[in-house]
């Protein structure tokens, strides 16, 4: 028998704590490593969207704040529409002045790559830290091979739906593959409690449904040379799905914008649709009795599964660019670094209610996905989605295909019969050939 | 008219209900059309967030009106200061506008030089020439002026669009000014100068009226511009700050985004209502040989 002496021990738990701690420590000493120190009297403008909801704004410009006190470096924080950020950024690009930071939404950024600052050490020293970044922060992020964006997060996008009517259409649980899936839809029309989804020029939900429908059934714009490939049959299978869906709508879907289905949905005209957690949010924080039960009523579930096997979820994708022309490149990334630190994004990410879900794996852990049950389906959206563009790469093809609403109108001319699936894929085809030539 | 004239000529066809066919119910149609959109926005606006969201209640009616909409607008943004933003930018860049107009289509009227016509033309031209294609040089030169983000950025470039305009619906108001007055002006001894502002601008005063009228509402209106060159809140017009501000996303702040329109188009509301007669006669052409 082995003599366990107290130098034994000793000598035992120093390499078991080794052992244990020692990616703990690199992460710590990582930390430590990357820190850019800020140009004297450095002052940095940032543009971002304006929340989505209030915590967002308010815990980032806290957060801002903290930054202010404790590098001394003067940050002005402006907000716009979050569709109006678009134009903004793109004159910042062509001429070469505006905000140091903007905070952009979907693949915005790829479309002047060769204005923006490098950022890959920032983003290299983020994934090592509290990665690995999902493979669409990666996508979102580089471009050829180099990063151009810190990704932020993606939106939320999950089924958001009345618990009481799924089960009064006769589904116990969510239903997790699509035949099932248009049967609840088929119930829920019949028990005069429809769903409602958006076939109008939305960029967020239209879109993020839409190219969930496309993907679930295996079809895609694009092939992985950026060949367009939507004339498919897997594409014809979609449309397909789509036209026995749409029957089961309330009607008028196809004028629907981004607020329309947040306000059938509050008003208890529509019992699902596709939605961040934005119409949980305003239900919950609700003075009104009626909104407050219709929180308590309601839950979120994942997309689902289609014949492809495997998720296909599309959502809106956050990142944030430093320009070249920036005078204080090093302050604009530590202002990024500072941002993406535990301490500042967990707060930040709990503020938003969940709204922004992590492109690091290593915020999983956050309490937020946990606290409140129905925060939980939004916790792999980012983990889980494809980027805009598949199954090609990212650029101003894929951003002006998603900008025309290419996929969302071929789907809305579809299943409303405005044109046969042939047609409709046809038209797609033609205007998707004028942004991949 | 007396009776025995009105049985004169085509006054037989006038009767009650060939009227109501052709002038009251066309009108009526008209006026519903026209107005229909102000109604939404003012029972909007004073609707309460319950009954927006309430299937129950009747669309077209307000059933508890509420301030609360007003409230948040007044008190809970910054709406005072865009309003004043914008009294200011649309009334200078009117005034900018109107002077500099009132000097090109009277040289382009009436100097009478080569290529005068031509010159009209490309003014109007130039006003064809979408803002979505302006604005990224425009932001060039504001950004090199070091105007942006600051109210003469839109005081300077707003003449952009309305100088064309103003200039083209002069130029039709000054040709029907019977060229006589000038020439009589001019026998007895009057300069260019005097005769511009002692004879022609006060006979012009319905087509400047009417310009003016035109202008200030498209500075009011304006968003591309205003969005572009203007970032920090304390500077944004009403059309960019309410959408700045009562936009959360996909939720839309419709009782407050109605109020802030609402309330945003009564000084234009005004100005037509106090000026419609010398409108529709600068827009007619008043002044007849």
């Amino acid at each position: 028998m082995t003599r366990i002496t107290r130098r034994h021990f000793l000598q035992a738990s120093a390499a078991a704590g080794a052992a244990l701690g020692a990616p703990m420590l690199a992460r710590e000493s990582m930390a430590q490593e990357l820190s850019f120190q800020p140009e004297p009297g450095a002052k940095l403008r940032v543009l971002r969207w304006k929340r989505f909801v209030q915590g967002d704004e308010d815990q980032w410009l806290a957060n801002t704040k903290k930054f202010i006190e404790k590098t001394g470096v003067e940050v002005t924080v402006d907000a716009e529409n979050w569709e109006d950020v678009r134009p903004k950024a793109a004159v910042a690009a062509n001429i070469g002045n505006g905000p140091d930071i903007i905070l952009s939404t979907n693949d915005d950024s790829h479309q002047y790559p060769g204005r923006l600052l490098d950022v890959g050490d920032l983003c290299e020293y983020l994934g090592k830290k509290y990665g690995p970044w999902y493979p669409s922060a990666l996508a979102y992020g580089k471009s050829g091979g180099r990063w151009i964006a810190v990704p932020l997060g993606s939106g939320g996008n999950c089924m958001n739906y009345r618990a009481s009517h799924v089960k009064a259409a006769g589904f116990k649980e969510f239903p997790k593959d699509t035949d099932s899936f248009l049967k609840l839809c088929q119930n829920l029309k019949k028990n005069g409690t429809p769903a409602g989804f958006a076939l109008g020029n939305a960029t967020g939900d239209a879109n993020g449904w839409c190219h969930w429908l496309l993907w679930a059934f295996g079809g895609r714009v694009v092939d992985e040379q950026n060949k367009v490939a939507i004339n498919s049959k897997e594409t014809a299978r979609a449309l397909e799905y789509a036209k026995a869906l749409y029957p089961t709508f309330i009607p008028g879907t196809l004028s629907w914008l981004d607020p329309n289905n947040n306000k059938a949905f509050l008003s208890g005209e529509i019992s699902l649709t596709a939605n961040g957690i934005s119409i949980y949010v305003a239900a919950k924080n609700s003075p009104d009795a009626k909104m407050q039960a219709i929180a308590k009523d309601m839950n979120h579930a994942a997309f689902p599964v289609g014949p492809v096997g495997r998720q296909t979820l599309s959502a809106l994708f956050f990142t944030c660019v430093i320009f070249k022309y920036t005078k204080y490149p090093n302050a604009a990334k530590e202002y990024l670094r500072f941002m993406m630190e535990k301490e500042q994004y967990e707060a930040w990410q709990k503020a938003s209610a969940s709204f922004v879900v992590q492109p690091l794996a290593f915020y999983e852990r956050n309490p937020v996905w946990t606290e409140d049950a129905k925060n939980t389906p939004f916790k792999y959206t980012c983990k889980n989605m494809l980027p805009n563009g598949y199954a090609g790469t990212m650029g101003a093809a894929s951003a002006g295909c998603m900008a025309d609403f290419v996929v969302v109108n071929m789907v809305a001319e579809a299943a409303s019969g405005n044109m046969s699936v042939k047609e409709a894929i046809e038209r797609a085809e033609k205007r998707a050939r004028r942004y991949y030539r | 008219m007396a009776p025995a004239e009105r049985r004169e000529g085509m006054h037989y066809l006038e009767s009650l209900p060939r009227r109501w066919v052709t002038v009251y119910i066309p009108l009526l149609v008209f006026l519903f059309v026209l107005l229909f959109p102000f109604y939404w926005m003012v029972i909007t606006s004073f609707k309460s967030n319950a009954e927006l969201l309430s299937n129950g209640s009747n669309p077209f009616w307000v059933i508890e009106p509420t301030l609360d909409h007003f409230r948040k607008l007044f008190y809970g943004t910054s709406y005072p200061k865009w309003m004043w933003n914008t009294i200011i930018v649309s009334v200078t860049a009117t005034f900018v506008s109107l002077a500099a107009s009132v000097f090109a289509a009277y040289a382009i009227e009436r100097l009478r030089f080569k290529g005068s016509r031509q010159v009209g033309l490309a003014i109007f031209l130039a006003y064809l020439v979408p803002p979505s294609i302006l604005f990224i040089p425009l932001a060039m030169m504001v950004f090199q002026i070091g105007i942006f983000d600051t109210r003469w950025a839109l005081i300077l470039t707003y003449p952009t669009f309305l100088i064309p305009f103003c200039t083209w619906l002069l130029m039709g108001y000054f040709r029907s000014i019977p060229f006589e007055l000038e020439e009589c002006a001019l026998i007895d001894g009057a300069t260019r100068w005097q005769i511009l502002i002692k004879i022609i601008l006060p006979l012009a005063v319905p087509g400047l009226i009417s310009a003016g009228i035109f202008a200030f509402t498209l500075s009011w209106n304006e968003f591309l511009y205003a969005l572009t060159f203007i970032s920090a809140s304390e500077n944004k017009t009403v059309p960019v700050g309410v959408i700045t501000e009562l936009v959360e996303g996909d939720v839309y702040h419709w009782g407050a985004l109605m109020a802030g329109a609402l309330v945003g188009s009564l000084p234009v509301a005004v100005m037509y209502s106090f000026f419609v007669e010398y409108y529709v006669a600068g827009m007619t052409g008043a002044v007849k040989e």
